[in-house]
């Protein structure tokens, strides 16, 4: 008796893991989007003075979501073993800093936009394109999320947005910096786009 | 003015042909199973390539993640020779002025005044004034069913949507779904290339593929008929400044996010109007057939 309930309690798992397995990919980016946009329709986050609370916790959920590591290799490709091993960590760190500065505002000002995950895409076991769209009043923006399996985790390293790959995008701005420019000079104008707001 | 265009036809006909050198630079792949080590990455020039094959091996010791054969989105690379570098940032410049100084003002200050539902209408109404250039394209590029889908669209939002102020045709209901494409994406679907980059004052990026579809909104745009000259100017020049009103802060963004905004538009352009070639070539019942990737790509990538 005992036996056969083990079985059938083992049976039920297998039923029930496969479909959840399947829809894993999907199912992290959901969840980290969702808690996104729990922080930005907080109402204790409302007050303007809240800004500061929001983007620090906003930071904790982009670590979660984003391999920033993977991101970065994939955007330097070629050039990323030129650099030494300090050198790509400061990449990596000051890569990070300049998408935040550059996209964290324009998060904060998204509040009643509808994000609709319609589509999962898996490209192989370790690798799926999450297919989004966030809805607005005036236009529908396709986002697509590309993950990654990496221990155990499905972590996000590229973002195509509108059919625009962003690590494509800056793959080609630092192939042609690093075409004339040596790894420091890349990290200097990095600096300077960090410091500069 | 007619025959200043039909010169300018003539002229991007020309640059065409001239335009041999296209720079797509593809993948370099290896089959799955038949290399155990198949490097996947763009190269410019064969040393490259060669520094390619060589790199996974030495790094493996200490990098072990640098292989990018898993790489299942590298049928992406693709850039777009750039010639005339110099005069297209030149042009670039005139065109951020430009809008930082007298476009951006005029449409936040018609935003100020004009709420958005009225500028939403007011888009929806030049869109589907434009219906005849997408009619045709959809026809040329034997896409029957998205020609039909517009025929539909135009005839629905123009009756039931208040002469295309609304877009019923949208709607979960009937779900005509708009076909946005062009001129340059029917050459795109034929097989032909972009030849290089240009930036027009005003008009933005371009290739000269694509500058056919400046011409082709010249004379399929009924806007352009609009009599006195002057008035179909002030038309138009109301159209951009609604448009505008809409995307104030996309630009700016997009400069804040980039480290070189004149490479960064760039690829923007091109990755943009690659996957819109290739959606269309798969919609499309005569160039389907052929592998639905860039015609450049076709060769390097059997298997994508």
């Amino acid at each position: 008796m005992k036996k056969q309930f083990a079985v059938l309690a083992i049976l039920i798992i297998f039923v029930f893991s496969i479909p959840v397995y399947a829809g894993a990919p999907m199912a992290t980016v959901e969840a980290n989007v969702k808690k996104v946009l729990d922080v930005l329709r907080d109402p204790k986050l409302k007050a303007p003075s809240a800004k500061k609370a929001k983007k620090e916790k906003l930071r904790v959920i982009y670590k979660a979501m984003f391999d920033e590591v993977e991101f970065s290799k994939r955007t330097l490709a070629l050039n990323w073993p030129k650099l030494t091993q300090d050198q790509q960590k400061e990449f990596v760190d000051l890569f990070e800093q300049v998408l935040e500065k550059a996209y964290i505002d324009k998060i904060l000002d998204y509040s009643n936009e509808k994000v609709d995950f319609y589509k999962e895409d898996m490209k192989k076991d370790t690798q799926a394109e999450i297919q989004t769209k966030v809805v607005t009043a005036s236009k529908e923006i396709p986002i697509f999320y590309r993950v990654l399996l990496k221990d155990g985790q499905w972590k996000v390293f590229d973002v195509v947005v509108e059919n625009v790959s962003l690590v494509q995008n800056y793959r080609t701005q630092f192939n042609e910096i690093l075409a004339n420019k040596s790894p420091e000079q890349l990290l200097e104008i990095l600096r300077n786009k960090v410091k500069e707001h | 003015m007619k025959s200043y265009l039909s010169l300018t036809v003539l002229f991007v006909f020309l640059a065409m042909g001239c335009a041999s050198g296209q720079r797509t630079s593809t993948a370099v792949v290896t089959q799955p199973g038949h290399d155990p080590n198949p490097v996947l990455l763009v190269a410019d020039s064969g040393q490259q390539a060669a520094d390619a094959q060589v790199k996974p091996k030495t790094q493996s010791g200490n990098d072990d993640n640098f292989n990018y054969d898993d790489d299942t989105f590298k049928e992406e690379r693709i850039e777009i020779a750039d010639p005339i570098e110099p005069f297209n940032r030149a042009m670039y410049h005139f065109n951020d002025k430009l809008y930082f100084w007298a476009l951006k003002p005029v449409a936040q200050g018609y935003k100020f005044v004009v709420p958005e539902p009225a500028r939403i209408s007011v888009k929806n109404f030049f869109f589907n004034l434009a219906f005849p250039v997408r009619f045709l394209s959809c026809m040329l590029q034997a896409d029957f069913n998205g020609a039909a889908t517009e025929f539909g669209r135009f005839g629905i939002n123009t009756i039931w949507g208040i002469g295309g102020l609304l877009d019923p045709s949208s709607n979960k209901e009937i779900d005509l779904q708009k076909q946005e494409t062009d001129l340059g994406q029917t050459l795109g679907v034929y097989g032909v290339g972009h030849g290089f980059y240009i930036v027009w004052p005003v008009l933005g990026p371009s290739s000269p593929r694509d500058s056919v579809d400046i011409a082709g909104d010249y004379f399929l745009y009924p806007v352009s008929y609009v009599y006195p000259w002057y008035a179909g100017i002030g038309v138009r020049s109301y159209e951009i400044i609604n448009g505008t009103s809409l995307r104030i802060g996309d630009y700016e963004s997009l400069q804040e996010a980039a480290i070189d905004p004149y490479v960064a538009v760039r690829d923007f352009y091109i990755q943009y109007r690659l996957k819109k070639v290739k959606a269309r070539k798969a919609r499309s019942l005569i160039f389907k057939v052929e592998d639905a990737s860039s015609p450049a790509a076709d060769k390097a990538l059997p298997n994508n």
